[in-house]
């Protein structure tokens, strides 16, 4: 088992069978079901103050239908907090260095945002195009600009996840040996 | 972390009451390894049982090369003593902030409890109060009986006093007419006898008469010299 330092970014396959999946449910089992008990047990008690807290922050400055984004972005940043977290601990594999998995996460919410502004303020959404106060003669070419800036967006959350995670383990590796 | 602590398939599944948490966890060796893995070896191999296992676990690990030493060895010793270390110096720490959080949610709602009971009790001290306000309303009642009495019976005598009065007044002025007119009638017959006596003394009788009290005074002074 001689490792190179690239090694912890290959997916891992057991005899054939792709344990990707089994390493991105894995830090679901971390956490303790909240069960219908009022007064829990430590861990439950922790996990419920942290989450309460983390929804709170997100939630404060929006009004009552921004609540409904709140399962989502919650749970998705419990779980990528997580698996990164893990990520440090040695011969561990993390599931976000993979472009795939990423790319999978960034492209859908963002489409999603993108169609429920169109949806719902057409013309606010469109008008986001635009930046205020931007002198007259520019305003093409700022469209065009912005234009593409929406749509590279998805492009560039993915991989800016990825980038990060990676430069990051290669140099614990590094600064390990 | 999961849902083993029911009975299994032994009762009726009931979701309330839930039976009570235990008070404390699984007992760990090492915080890794239960305990009763050691009650398990301990009948065959002893107290050092468990440890020749791991030690010759990892010796065979080591030499075989099951498991290499690379660099990930070193990075793993380092997490390691970073992680025990926080464990020892902070799980105290954060097990009594759990317990905190456990606590103020109770008391929150025990203190809501308390508060209905100390208000209610207020509110039954009041009733009581007013209770005993009420019964000491009856002598209130019977001294305003007698005050309305008394006021009536002054009223009373009041005005029998005046009756008394203006009857007193009309019947002294009868006896004043009447004495009136007895005076008068009496000055009036003086008077008419005097008048009548005057015009009945003739000139005659008034010399008679003149010329008797003369001879009277020389008797008289004839006796009065003799006295001195």
């Amino acid at each position: 088992m001689n490792l190179s330092f690239f090694d912890q970014f290959t997916s891992p396959y057991l005899l054939g069978i792709p344990l990707i999946l089994l390493s991105v449910l894995f830090p679901t089992l971390l956490f303790p079901t909240p069960n219908n008990r009022w007064v829990t047990n430590r861990l439950s008690t922790l996990q419920l103050w942290l989450l309460n807290l983390i929804t709170k922050q997100l939630m404060i400055p929006l009004n009552k239908k921004g609540h409904k984004w709140a399962l989502i972005l919650t749970s998705l940043m419990i779980l990528l907090l997580t698996i990164n977290l893990l990520g440090l601990l040695p011969y561990t594999f993390t599931p976000t260095t993979q472009l795939s998995m990423n790319m999978a996460l960034a492209f859908p919410l963002w489409l999603a945002t993108l169609l429920t502004g169109l949806r719902n303020q057409p013309t606010t959404s469109l008008g986001h195009l635009l930046p205020e106060g931007t002198p007259t003669p520019l305003i093409p070419a700022l469209i065009m600009i912005e234009t593409a800036s929406l749509l590279i967006r998805p492009l560039a959350l993915g991989v800016r996840l990825t980038a990060n995670l990676t430069a990051g383990h290669l140099l614990i590796q590094l600064i390990s040996t | 972390v999961l849902h083993t602590t029911r009975a299994l398939h032994t009762a009726q599944q009931r979701l309330a009451p839930l039976p009570p948490l235990p008070e404390k966890g699984g007992e760990v060796r090492y915080g890794l390894i239960p305990e009763e893995f050691f009650q398990f070896l301990y009948p065959k191999t002893g107290v050092t049982g468990p440890y020749m296992l791991g030690t010759g676990l990892l010796l065979y690990f080591l030499s075989k090369e099951i498991y290499v030493i690379n660099h990930e060895t070193v990075a793993a010793a380092c997490i390691l003593s970073v992680i025990i270390y926080g464990i020892k110096k902070y799980g105290s720490d954060v097990a009594a902030f759990a317990d905190k959080l456990n606590e103020e949610k109770v008391a929150k709602a025990l203190s809501v409890k308390n508060e209905a009971i100390k208000d209610l009790e207020t509110a039954i001290e009041q009733e009581k109060k007013e209770q005993w306000r009420v019964e000491g309303c009856k002598y209130l009642f019977d001294s305003k009986r007698n005050n309305v009495a008394m006021l009536l019976e002054t009223n009373y005598r009041e005005r029998l006093l005046t009756v008394y009065n203006e009857v007193k007044k009309r019947l002294d002025y009868q006896v004043a007419m009447q004495n009136l007119k007895r005076q008068k009638e009496q000055d009036h017959m003086i008077q008419w006898v005097e008048r009548n006596v005057a015009q009945s003394i003739t000139p005659q009788q008034q010399k008679e008469s003149i010329a008797k009290c003369i001879l009277d005074l020389k008797a008289l002074s004839k006796t009065a010299q003799a006295a001195v």
